[in-house]
């Protein structure tokens, strides 16, 4: 499995946002599998499963999760919490996505173990360059932990 | 000596009473010595007049006796004299002036010769008395005696005695009786001074004294009752108001902390809410451009190009708004900022990222001010945005910025050689929304300068601009000037502030 093969975990609320983040994601890395989840709840059932179904297998390949700040049910900075607190994916990057430049926020994701943090250009050129060095740094660049058999170089 | 000891710190009481005892014992004083000289001259005038009618008596058994000079008769009638112990002499003489007969104390000196007239009356310790003695209204001789006085003096001293004795008891008496009454006046001015000196102490106006009958003190304790009664119902009110004003301070400080919290739900959800819509409009413009470019005419992708322009636009708008209300509600963090420094990675961020015109910019160094530095780098970025936006259609951009310190101020110049503004329109500089050039010539929000004159006033400083004709703009920032123990200062100010607006 080459490092490019890693996918990417999008999880947003906004039918619009998913798909202009797909779309420009999908222009920045067109072999990395994107995987979507609508919200908070749904991306902590595919990481962690529920009480009648186990994990995803997916979790293993995961490269970066780009997770919106504000979602429905449960928040991103709730998702975040979980995703550190846990010891299968404690060492997941996990980037911050958010429309607002709010500083409490920023402080907060930080101190609940965000990664980085980004501020949804409204200029869409501006976007679609913030995603393609995001996948570009977080797929190709940055290296992440083995984990299960799966992962193997 | 102590002051205590003085006259002006003696109690009421012990005036009073000292006025009192003077006064009676002078009045005793005079009344006794009176009595003692009138006792005296009585006893006297009574010595005197016994002393006579004896002389009488036996001047007259001696006058036969005399005129026959019978020295030893007379010796015999004289001597009768001897019963009386404080006659000292007795001398009789005949009618030329001769001693005839004498009766002297033990060791006395002879009579006294007639040649001189002898001293009669009260002399020193005695009385002496001459009388003729006379028979059928002849002369016949003299009659001669002196008598000691002690009996008199005995008698005053013990009259002296007994007198003082009396008057001492009477004084005793006169301060106990004084002592008694001096409370009618003094207590009520006691009690008057206490309870002014306790109100002043404790501040407790429910305090009253007692009014004592109808006199000038009765009236002064009725007077001193009304006024502090006046005192305590003006105090009440005073203290009513206080409290309605706290009341009303309190209610509005929590209408605005949560007008404050209104603004900032508000303002979080502009930056979120309105954004999100925008950047789909946005983007699906340019993948709609990107993706569909080949069924659009020119017309359409230049509508469509509008659309992303305006969209833009708009975004640079809402956060502009969202800069002006975070500088506005922001708690303050105050510390020494070193303004060169933060001016100079502006200008380099500018260098970096703007047009080609080259560029002279000078900056003074080690200029130095207290204040939050995100705020001021919010100022100061657009600032230096602005002389940099309007010095965009020059050959060359000149930018100066220089510090004057005051005594108690500190003002820093932004100076460039761009297209200035007109002076007419200065006051409208600093206003939101308020812009003096159309889009077409300068991009721009018109809240830049509204979010410097926020931040420059929360520092408690002002801004203002001038711009000479054909010779740029200059925009000064003053504030206060970061003296000693300044940063305390601010902080503390900042500290009031931000609990005002948070509370």
């Amino acid at each position: 499995m080459v490092k490019g093969d890693c996918s990417i975990l999008v999880v947003e609320d906004n039918p619009d946002d998913q798909i202009l983040t797909m779309r420009a994601l999908r222009k920045a890395s067109s072999h990395s599998p994107i995987i979507l989840q609508e919200d908070g709840q749904a991306a902590l059932e595919f990481l962690f499963g529920t009480e009648s179904s186990k994990r995803s297998p997916q979790v293993d390949t995961l490269g970066v999760i780009l997770l919106d700040l504000k979602l429905p049910k449960v928040s991103g900075l709730e998702v975040l919490r979980r995703i550190r607190s846990s010891q299968q994916t404690d060492w997941l990057p996990v980037v911050m996505m958010t429309s607002s430049d709010e500083p409490q926020e920023l402080r907060e994701a930080y101190r609940l173990g965000a990664n980085s943090f980004v501020t949804k250009q409204i200029d869409y050129s501006k976007f679609s360059e913030q995603m393609c060095l995001l996948a570009r740094y977080w797929l190709t660049v940055n290296q992440v932990p083995m984990v299960g058999s799966s992962r193997s170089f | 000596m102590s002051d205590h000891w003085r006259w002006q710190y003696w109690p009421l009481r012990t005036k009073l009473l000292l006025l009192t005892v003077s006064i009676s014992t002078l009045g005793i004083l005079l009344v006794c010595t009176s009595l003692v000289v009138v006792e005296n001259r009585t006893y006297e005038a009574q010595l005197e007049s016994e002393l006579h009618v004896i002389a009488d008596i036996l001047a007259e058994q001696s006058a036969a006796a005399l005129l026959f000079e019978d020295s030893q008769q007379i010796k015999t009638i004289i001597s009768s004299l001897n019963q009386i112990e404080t006659i000292e002499q007795v001398c009789v003489y005949n009618v030329s002036g001769d001693v005839m007969s004498a009766l002297n104390g033990t060791g006395y000196e002879p009579c006294p010769s007639l040649d001189v007239e002898p001293e009669v009356g009260f002399v020193g310790d005695y009385y002496r008395l001459l009388e003729p003695v006379t028979l059928d209204g002849d002369i016949v001789g003299q009659f001669y005696l002196m008598s000691r006085l002690e009996v008199l003096r005995e008698h005053i001293w013990t009259f002296i005695v007994i007198s003082f004795s009396v008057g001492v008891g009477i004084q005793v008496l006169l301060i106990w009786v004084a002592s008694r009454l001096q409370r009618l006046i003094s207590e009520p001015i006691v009690e008057l001074s206490s309870a002014a000196d306790r109100i002043s102490h404790e501040h407790d106006y429910s305090i009253r004294v007692p009014v004592y009958g109808k006199d000038e003190l009765g009236s002064l304790g009725s007077a001193f009752n009304e006024m502090i009664g006046t005192i305590q119902q003006q105090n009440r009110k005073i203290l009513q108001s206080k409290d309605d004003l706290e009341r009303t301070v309190a209610e509005r400080t929590s209408e605005l902390s949560l007008a404050n919290r209104e603004l900032e739900a508000f303002s979080f959800s502009v930056s979120h809410d309105l954004r999100q819509p925008l950047r789909a409009i946005e983007g699906f413009g340019q993948a709609l451009e990107e993706d569909c470019r080949d069924q659009l005419d020119n017309t359409g992708l230049d509508y469509l190009a509008r659309i992303r322009a305006a969209t833009v636009r708009m975004g640079s708008l809402i956060d502009g708004m969202l800069v002006l209300s975070r500088v506005s509600r922001q708690a303050m963090e105050i510390d020494r900022v070193d303004l060169s420094a933060m001016l100079a990675e502006i200008v380099e961020e500018l260098q970096d990222t703007t047009d080609t015109v080259p560029s002279e910019v000078t900056i003074q160094p080690d200029m130095q001010v207290v204040g939050d530095e995100r705020m001021l780098r919010i100022a100061f970025q657009n600032l230096l945005e602005n002389a940099w936006k309007y010095t965009s259609k020059n050959e060359k951009r000149v930018i100066d910025v220089s510090a004057c310190e005051e005594r108690n101020s500190i003002t820093i110049a932004l100076k460039d050689n761009g297209v200035g503004f007109d002076m007419k329109y200065v006051d409208k500089l600093f206003v939101a929304f308020n812009r003096l050039h159309t889009p077409a010539q300068f991009s721009g929000t018109g809240l830049g300068l509204a979010t410097v004159d926020r931040v420059v006033r929360r520092h408690f400083g002002r801004v203002f601009a001038e711009s000479p004709i054909d010779s740029g703009a200059c925009f000064y920032v003053e504030f206060p000037r970061p003296e000693r123990g300044a940063e305390s200062g601010l902080q503390q100010q900042a500290t009031r502030q931000n609990r005002r607006e948070y509370g």
